[in-house]
């Protein structure tokens, strides 16, 4: 427990600490933060699609900027420091050590991330959150292109250096008496994004590098006027970002291996499955990238070829969705919030997967490149896959956390208004798209049916976000008044729980 | 067992039917040539098919199963593993 | 803890990829289908830049905005840009390819009816992405 409001500990205490509990704390607090901010970029744009015509943004300009700082900041600045808060605060738990292997770098790593946020911001690029050449090169206004760049630079040596932390710490910190086969699949689902993340970010940290001197002029890499090959950026940033995808997802679905069997009272139905299952995906998914670039000219044979390695993908994600109802088969399961939001979750996650594999089909790319269905699709992994299971394990350990349970009443109602807003704006979005809508647009022709599927999309979003801020009430303030929890089993599913929730804080 | 041997013959026909309509030759007469849209949907609409009873299966596992085995249940029992040290 | 792979697993396993297997099969051959353009196809050339669609025709006819074909014939578009990445799109017909500077992509269509629709840009362009749009006549063949 190391928030505990009623009895608060100096500021500066934990933001100088380097103790995994403390660096997961200000990973959690800075995660939280920009989720809210991001989110709230998401209802200017859907208050502003409401109708054709500007609504509530003036100018198309803005509402580039606005959709990039929205993609930019929930990707890299809440989901993956959301997971480096769990993955810091149970990792050390999970394999017996004292804390992460590095500790000093582990903060280092943490203390990136507001100054990365903070150039993003201050910057607002339009040039999307791919920042493609030529239109990043010769047609992005800078400062904010070059601040974006940065930003990210720093975000990714952020990860690298976390992902070096949690190999370590659980391949060689791990007690001597736990072997590989016995480590939390929690955990393994640490170990695995972390290798994905050691092999994929180093091309893009390569990308923006040369994005940023051909921007200057003295390089041209990505230009054409100067003998460059904006494709080639494509698939140096694909590379990194179809693998990238399932670092965002694998640690999501390693918390609701947390949550799924111990609120089902039974052992997951088969950890060996789990640990092949996270270990094929991160090697296979590499195989996928330029299934992202159907569209770009490329030969029938690459696509071909990128179609398998897309198709090669999905019995591994399978193998999840089987782990978790086999798990629920003949429990006895107590749905608190955090079990509604990881079933939940994993229904979404089957509906993305099964959307995501009409688009592996090459043709089908024809209909529903960079239209609504892409951001259908994607959206329904980001929320309903891994922020939903972000969200359930954010109420799991609520009481660990804080030493207090949060509002069950209110946790309820917060997962039934998401899980309705979410099916409205998405599933709908995919229609959208199949009626040709594009993505990134700031205005749209008045066509009737457009309207109708943009409308109901917007009143969705806006249920999502009334969730949100029920939320944040409930979070804040059962932070500080809520009734305190029984720290063994504070969901009184029964079971010993095995992570001792005394994280030996010094300081605390 | 017998769900299993109707679902394989049914993906078996669907296999083997494009597979007869590859044997006939694309279309490039003028007047005869082949309508992309025409091939692009029918592909999407098989997609969505499938999609659809695999999503109506899985779901339904999914909805049935949070029913039956859930703790207010009258007929839930408790699992093998309560009251021991099942949390490994 | 379980460790063991139980058969409803496997089976589930070999359903998943025998699933996998067909979507494969069935989008390459539509693919294949899709792709090999007539040899007598009229080439127009298509030039996306920010933020309007300019044809010519292979009898050197010039258009800006508004492309007119006819019905009957298979026309194959060679697309390529000035600037920026554009991505030439006439959804009706399901026509999509990538605007590149410095390349130049190929799709075809061959228009059936008599119509007007929708040409759209399908690629981030910067301030008029959303309208960089353009207006589809296809019509009754001349002769």
């Amino acid at each position: 427990m190391v928030l505990e409001l009623q009895k608060p500990r100096p500021i500066w205490q934990i933001m100088f600490s380097t103790h995994h509990t403390d660096v997961g704390l200000l990973y959690l607090i800075t995660s939280l933060a920009f989720l809210f901010l991001g989110g709230s970029l998401a209802l200017a744009i859907r208050a502003e699609l409401f109708l054709p015509g500007s609504q509530i943004i003036s100018d198309s300009m803005t509402f580039n900027r606005i959709f990039t700082v929205h993609g930019t900041t929930l990707i890299f600045l809440f989901i993956i420091p959301f997971a480096s808060a769990v993955g810091n605060y149970f990792v050390p738990i999970m394999v017996r050590y004292k804390d992460m292997a590095y500790p000093k770098l582990n903060a280092i790593a943490f203390w990136m991330i507001p100054p990365a946020g903070a150039l993003i911001w201050l910057g607002f690029a339009d040039f999307t959150w791919y920042a493609t050449p030529p239109y990043s090169i010769i047609s992005a206004p800078g400062p904010a292109a070059d601040m974006w760049i940065f930003g990210l630079k720093i975000l990714g040596i952020s990860s690298v250096l976390g992902a070096i932390n949690f190999i370590v710490t659980i391949l060689k910190c791990k007690h001597p008496d736990m072997s590989i086969g016995q480590v939390p699949l929690l955990a393994w689902s640490f170990l695995s994004s972390s290798l994905i993340i050691l092999v994929a970010i180093p091309t893009f940290a390569a990308a923006l590098l040369m994005l940023l001197t051909d921007r200057l002029g003295v390089s041209g890499f990505f230009n054409p006027a100067m003998g460059g090959d904006p494709i080639a950026y494509a698939h140096l940033f694909w590379f990194t970002f179809h693998p990238e995808v399932y670092v965002l997802v694998i640690p999501a679905i390693g918390m609701m291996y947390e949550i799924i069997p111990r609120f089902s009272r039974k052992p997951i139905h088969s950890y060996q499955s789990g640990v092949f299952a996270f270990v094929l995906l991160s090697i296979v998914g590499f195989s996928s990238w330029a299934h992202h670039m159907y569209a770009t000219g490329m030969s029938f044979t690459e696509k071909t070829v990128f179609m398998v390695g897309t198709l090669a993908a999905v019995p591994a994600s399978a193998l999840h969705v089987f782990n978790f109802i086999a798990t629920m088969w003949n429990g006895r399961i107590k749905f608190a919030t955090p079990m509604m939001w990881a079933v939940g979750g994993i229904a979404l996650f089957f509906s993305a997967g099964a959307g995501g594999v009409a688009n592996a089909a090459m043709p089908l790319d024809f209909q529903t490149h960079d239209s609504y269905w892409v951001v259908g699709h994607f959206h329904l992994f980001v929320m309903g896959t891994i922020a939903f299971g972000s969200i359930g394990y954010l109420y799991y350990m609520f009481p660990y956390v804080t030493g207090r349970m949060y509002n069950e009443k209110m946790g309820r109602v917060h997962f039934v208004m998401s899980f309705i807003g979410t099916v409205m704006v998405f599933f709908t979005q995919h229609v959208l798209g199949l009626y040709g809508m594009p993505r990134r647009i700031f205005d749209y022709p008045p066509i009737p049916e457009w309207i109708a599927m943009n409308q109901i999309a917007t009143v969705g979003a806006m249920i999502i976000g009334t969730s949100m801020v029920i939320f944040l009430i409930n979070m804040i303030y059962s932070s500080g008044k809520g009734k305190l929890a029984n720290t063994e089993d504070p969901f009184g599913v029964g079971g010993k729980y095995y992570y001792p929730f005394e994280a030996k804080n010094p300081s605390h | 067992m017998k769900k299993m041997i109707v679902l394989f013959l049914v993906l078996a026909v669907m296999v083997i039917v494009p597979v007869m309509e590859s044997a006939f030759a694309a279309g490039d007469e003028p007047g005869k040539y082949l309508d992309r849209r025409v091939i692009i949907w029918n592909l999407f609409f098989k997609m969505m098919t499938v999609a659809f009873v695999v999503g109506a299966v899985v779901s339904g596992t999914i909805i049935w199963q949070c029913w039956r085995f859930r703790e207010s249940n009258p007929k839930a029992k408790p699992t093998p593993y309560e009251g021991t040290d099942w949390s490994n | 803890m379980s460790g063991h792979s139980s058969w409803p697993e496997w089976i589930y396993v070999g359903v998943v990829i025998a699933l996998m297997v067909w979507v494969g099969a069935e989008a390459w051959n539509a693919e294949r289908l899709v792709d090999h353009i007539p040899e007598d196809a009229e080439v127009i050339k298509v030039t996306g830049q920010q933020w309007f669609w300019s044809f010519e025709h292979e009898d050197g006819t010039k258009e800006i905005g508004e492309l007119h074909v006819e019905t009957g014939k298979a026309y194959k578009f060679e697309i390529t840009s000035k600037d920026v990445n554009h991505s030439f799109n006439i959804h009706d017909y399901v026509v999509l390819m990538d605007a590149v500077p410095g390349r130049v992509n190929t799709v075809w269509f061959a228009p059936t009816e008599v119509g007007e629709h929708d040409i759209q840009c399908r690629e981030y362009c910067g301030l008029i992405h959303y309208n960089m749009r353009g207006k589809l006549y296809v019509e009754e063949p001349s002769s």
